[in-house]
C-alpha cells in the first residue's frame, strides 16, 4: 500500500459522516453536560468537593430541607418542620419517598445519617456543623425530632447542606463509587476519567419530575477543549469552568444561550494578618484603598460579576451592599502606609494557583494597582496541591487570591486559626452571638454589625463575586440562573419542543 | 543470548525498583497530600487530620514504601484514592485508549517520516529536500496541544467529520472508537514524525556517501534498488534508535493530547492523579510506563542484531 492509498483511505473514512457514539448519544430527553473537574469520589459525606456535590446533590441525593433557586429554605424530604423553642426541631417526613433501591425512606434513616455524621470515625467533612445535635428521637416512621444542646441559628441551613443528604444505611460502603438516594435521577455508571451517567428515577416523589431521561456529566478540563466540544455539538451545556473570555465569544453565537447570575463565590485578596506588615490595620486598609476593584472586575472578568465590600454574598438574606464603603483612593492609601511607617511602600509576594485562571488575572491587575502606592508585588504561581498545603493549611504566604464558594462562610473570620490568621475577639463575640440569635430581625442586625466591623478591620480585600457563567444550547430550559447552593439541580431542566 | 536476556531482565528489575523509589519519594516531597486535597478549602483541620490518619499517611515513609512494594510484587498496586478501584484495574481500563493511540501515532510517524526522510536524502539540496525540512521544522516547533486544537477546529468544528473529543469505548464499535483516536494520533504522530524525518534523512545521507553505494551504482544497479537495498538497510540502525526513543516519548505526548481531546487514557490518568495526589495511581502508572519503555528499549536492542548480523549478544 502506498502512502497515497493510505491517505485516500483515511480521507474516505473520515468522510463517512458525523459520528454518534452509541454510549450516550444526544437526543430529546438526553443531556450531556461538561464538568470541569472529575470528583474525588461520589460520596458527599466524605468530601466537600463541589465537583462531587455538583453531580450528586439534588440530582441523586437530597436532604430534609432544600435551598431553592432563589436561596430560600423550602421543604424537600421533610414536608414541614416545627420548633417551639429553637432547641427541639421536629421534621415531618414526606410519605412514600423511595430510595433508588426501592425501599421506603423512614425516620430511622434520618437518625442513622446524622448519627453517622457525628461519629468521628466516619471522617465527615462537616461534622462540626452538626455538633449542636444532642439527641435524635424517632417518634414514628415519619416523624423525627432533633434535640439541640444549644441554640444554633444555622441549624436549618446545615440540614439543607450536601453533607446532610439522606441515603440508605445499606449503601454506605459503596457510596464512594455508587451513590444511592431519593433524587430525581438514579446513578447509572461512572466511567472513570470520562463521564458519570444518571438516568431518570421513574418513581421520584415529586410528580412530573424529572423531565430528562438521561444526563451525562462529561469531564473536560481544558477550556479550549470545552469550547470546541460545545461548538462541535458534542456537549449540550457547560455549567462551570468556562471563563468570561470564552463566554463572550459564545454569546455572539446564535446557537447558544449564556446564563449569568449570582453565586456565593466571593473572590478575595487574602492577607496574612499574622505577618508583617499586615499585622497593622492601617496597612490592610491601605491595601483596600489602593485597589481599583472596578479595574479588577473589568480586566479579570470582562466586567462580569459584582464588586464586593465585605464577605456576605448578594444571595445571602443578610447581604448589605458595602462595595462603596471604602472606594479606590490611592492618595489615602499612601497616607495610611506612611502613618504605618511605610512611606516608601514595601515588597510582598502574591501566591496564586493557575488552576483558577481568574485568580492569576486578578493578581496582575492588583499588582499593577498596588505599584502606584509603592507596594511591589511579586506574583508567584503555584500548583493547586501546593496552594492547599502551603497557603491554606500552613498560612505560609503574604498575599493570595482565591474564590470562597461556600455559603455562610463569614464564620471563617471568627476562626483565628483560619489561614487569614485574623484574630479579633470583638468579631468572634459578634459571630458567637449571631449563632444563637434566632429572631430574624435581631440576627440581621448582628450580621450588619459583623459586616461593618469587617470593613473597618479589613482582614482581607474583598474583590468581587464570581458570577455564574453557564453556556447551553438554545432550547435548553429550566437551568438555575443564580447558584445559592453548591449543586446543579437538573430536575426541572428540559428541551424546548423543537430541539 | 540466554545470558544476555537474563542480564537484561536483571537490569529491568533494578530500573523498576529505582523508578518506584524515585516516584514514591518525589510525590511525597511535593507539598500537599491527598487528604488535604479531598477536604479542599471547606473541610475542617480536624476532619483532614482524621482522614490523613485513616489513609495511613502518618506512618513512617519506609514502612509505607515496603508495604507498597510487597503488594506490587504480588501484583497488587493498591487502590486508587480518587476512584476507589484497584490501580491495576484502572490501568487496564485506560490501556485500550492509550495503546491504540500510541500505535496509531507510531504508525503515522513511520509511514510519513521514513519515506519523506529517504526522499529528502535522495533529493539532497533540491527543492523537495528543503520543503521536507521546512515541514519537519514546523512539526518540531508547533506544540502538540496547538496542532491538536487546529485539527479539532478544522475537522470537527468546521467540517463536522469527527468528534471534538471524548471516547465511548470499543464496545460502541471499532470504527467510532478509531475515529475518536484519529485526530489525536495525527497530532501526536506529526511531532514525532518531524524528528524522525531528520534522523532518517541524515542517516541515509551518510550511507549514500559510502564506497559500497558508489560501487553499487558503478555496477549499474537501478537507483531505486541502491537506495532501498543498500543505503536504507544500512541506515536503519540510527533510524531504529531514534524511533525507539520516540516511542518512549509518545507517552509524554499522550498526557497533553489526552487532555486536549478529553480521552480517558493513561496520560490523563497520570495527570489527574498527580494533581489529586492519588499516590497509588501515580506510582502504579509510573511503574507501568517505565516497564514499557524498558521493554521497548530491549526490543530495539534485539532489532540491532537482526538489522546488522555483525552485532552479537553475549
Amino acid at each position: 500500500m502506498t502512502r497515497r492509498t493510505i491517505l485516500a483511505a483515511l480521507v474516505a473514512a473520515l468522510a463517512v459522516g458525523p459520528l454518534a457514539g452509541a454510549a450516550d448519544a444526544q437526543g430529546p430527553g438526553r443531556l450531556i453536560v461538561q464538568s470541569q473537574t472529575e470528583p474525588p469520589g461520589l460520596d458527599v459525606t466524605a468530601t466537600p468537593a463541589t465537583a462531587t456535590s455538583g453531580i450528586v446533590f439534588y440530582n441523586v441525593q437530597e436532604s430534609l430541607v432544600k435551598v431553592d433557586r432563589h436561596g430560600k429554605l423550602v421543604p424537600s424530604l421533610a414536608e414541614r418542620w416545627h420548633t417551639a423553642d429553637n432547641r427541639n426541631y421536629t421534621f415531618f417526613l414526606k410519605k412514600g419517598v423511595r430510595f433508588h433501591s426501592g425501599r421506603e425512606m423512614k425516620a430511622a434513616d434520618v437518625k442513622y445519617v446524622f448519627e453517622r455524621a457525628l461519629n468521628p470515625e466516619t471522617k465527615h467533612p462537616y461534622a462540626k456543623d452538626y455538633e449542636a445535635i444532642g439527641d435524635i428521637i424517632v417518634k414514628d416512621d415519619y416523624t423525627v425530632t432533633f434535640a439541640l444542646k444549644s441554640v444554633n441559628a444555622n441549624f436549618l441551613q446545615n440540614v439543607a447542606r450536601a453533607g446532610a443528604s439522606i441515603y440508605p444505611r445499606e449503601a454506605v460502603e459503596t457510596m464512594k463509587s455508587h451513590p444511592v438516594g431519593t433524587g430525581p435521577f438514579r446513578f447509572e455508571e461512572w466511567v472513570r476519567g470520562d463521564r458519570v451517567v444518571l438516568v431518570k428515577n421513574g418513581d421520584y416523589h415529586v410528580k412530573g419530575l424529572p423531565k430528562l431521561e438521561r444526563v451525562t456529566f462529561r469531564f473536560v478540563t481544558d477550556p479550549n477543549a470545552v469550547l470546541a466540544a460545545l461548538k462541535a455539538g458534542d456537549v449540550d451545556a457547560s455549567l462551570f469552568g468556562l471563563g468570561p473570555e470564552h463566554v463572550q465569544d459564545l454569546a455572539k453565537d446564535v446557537r447558544f444561550q449564556v446564563i449569568t447570575g449570582d453565586t456565593t463565590n466571593d473572590v478575595i485578596l487574602a492577607m496574612n494578618n499574622s505577618r508583617k506588615p499586615y499585622t497593622d490595620v492601617r496597612v490592610r486598609r491601605a491595601m483596600t484603598y489602593g485597589i481599583n476593584k472596578a479595574d479588577v472586575l473589568k480586566g479579570a472578568m470582562f466586567g462580569m460579576g459584582k464588586i464586593l465590600g465585605t464577605n456576605v454574598d448578594p444571595l445571602n438574606p443578610y447581604y448589605v451592599d458595602m462595595s462603596k464603603a471604602m472606594p479606590y483612593d490611592p492618595d489615602r492609601a499612601k497616607k495610611l502606609l506612611a502613618e504605618a511607617g511605610y512611606p516608601n511602600g514595601f515588597d510582598t509576594v502574591l501566591k496564586v494557583s493557575p488552576q483558577y485562571d481568574y485568580t492569576v488575572r486578578s493578581g496582575q491587575i492588583v499588582a499593577d494597582n498596588l505599584k502606584k502606592i509603592g507596594v511591589n508585588v511579586k506574583i508567584e504561581q503555584i500548583e493547586w496541591g501546593q496552594w492547599i498545603a502551603r497557603v491554606f493549611r500552613e498560612a505560609d504566604y503574604d498575599l493570595t487570591i482565591i474564590g470562597h464558594a461556600e455559603a455562610w462562610d463569614i464564620k471563617n473570620y471568627a476562626n483565628a486559626k483560619y489561614y487569614y490568621r485574623y484574630d479579633s475577639p470583638k468579631f468572634q463575640a459578634l459571630f458567637a452571638k449571631s449563632e444563637v440569635t434566632v429572631d430574624d430581625k435581631a440576627r440581621r442586625e448582628v450580621y450588619v454589625d459583623m459586616q461593618k466591623l469587617l470593613v473597618e478591620d479589613g482582614p482581607v480585600v474583598w474583590l468581587f463575586m464570581h458570577p455564574r457563567l453557564a453556556v447551553a444550547k438554545k432550547g435548553l430550559q429550566g437551568l438555575w440562573k443564580d447558584l445559592p447552593a453548591s449543586a446543579n439541580d437538573l430536575s426541572e431542566v428540559s428541551w424546548a419542543a423543537a430541539k | 543470548m540466554r545470558r544476555y536476556v537474563a542480564r537484561r531482565v536483571g537490569a529491568l528489575a533494578a530500573t523498576l525498583l529505582f523508578v518506584s523509589l524515585l516516584v514514591f519519594l518525589v510525590i511525597r516531597i511535593l507539598p500537599g497530600d491527598p487528604a488535604a486535597l479531598i477536604m479542599g478549602t471547606e473541610g475542617s483541620r480536624e476532619a483532614t487530620e482524621r482522614l490523613r490518619e485513616a489513609m495511613g499517611l502518618n506512618r513512617p515513609l519506609p514502612v509505607q514504601y515496603v508495604e507498597w512494594l510487597a503488594g506490587a510484587l504480588r501484583g497488587d498496586l493498591g487502590r486508587s484514592i480518587q476512584y476507589d478501584v484497584p490501580v491495576g484495574e484502572l490501568i487496564v481500563t485506560r490501556l485500550p485508549v492509550t495503546l491504540p493511540l500510541a500505535l496509531l501515532a507510531a504508525a503515522f510517524m513511520v509511514v510519513v517520516a521514513i519515506p519523506l526522510g529517504i526522499y529528502a536524502a535522495t533529493h539532497h539540496r533540491r527543492s523537495g529536500d528543503y520543503l521536507a525540512m521546512i515541514v519537519s521544522q514546523l512539526g518540531i516547533s508547533i506544540p502538540q496541544f496547538w496542532s491538536g486544537l487546529l485539527l479539532i477546529l478544522f475537522f470537527s468544528v468546521t467540517l463536522g467529520w469527527v468528534r471534538a473529543g471524548g471516547f465511548d469505548g470499543w464496545s460502541a464499535g471499532v470504527w467510532p472508537a478509531l475515529r475518536s483516536l484519529l485526530l489525536p494520533a495525527v497530532a501526536l504522530g506529526f511531532f514525532q514524525a518531524a524528528v524522525l524525518v531528520r534522523a532518517t534523512r541524515s542517516a541515509v545521507l551518510d550511507v549514500l556517501r559510502e564506497d559500497y553505494v558508489r560501487t553499487a551504482r558503478a555496477k549499474g544497479l537501478r537507483e531505486r534498488l541502491v537506495v532501498v537495498k543498500h543505503a536504507f538497510r544500512n541506515a536503519l540502525i540510527p533510524i531504529v534508535t531514534v524511533a525507539g526513543l520516540q516511542l518512549g516519548q509518545l507517552m509524554a505526548g499522550a498526557i497533553v493530547l489526552e487532555s486536549v481531546f478529553a480521552l480517558p487514557g493513561l496520560g490523563r490518568l497520570a495527570l489527574g492523579a498527580i494533581s489529586a495526589r492519588d499516590l497509588p495511581v501515580v506510582q502504579g502508572v509510573a511503574l507501568f510506563v517505565a516497564s514499557s519503555i524498558v521493554v521497548i528499549n530491549f526490543a530495539v536492542d534485539l532489532a540491532y542484531g537482526a538489522l546488522d548480523p555483525r552485532i552479537r549478544y553475549e
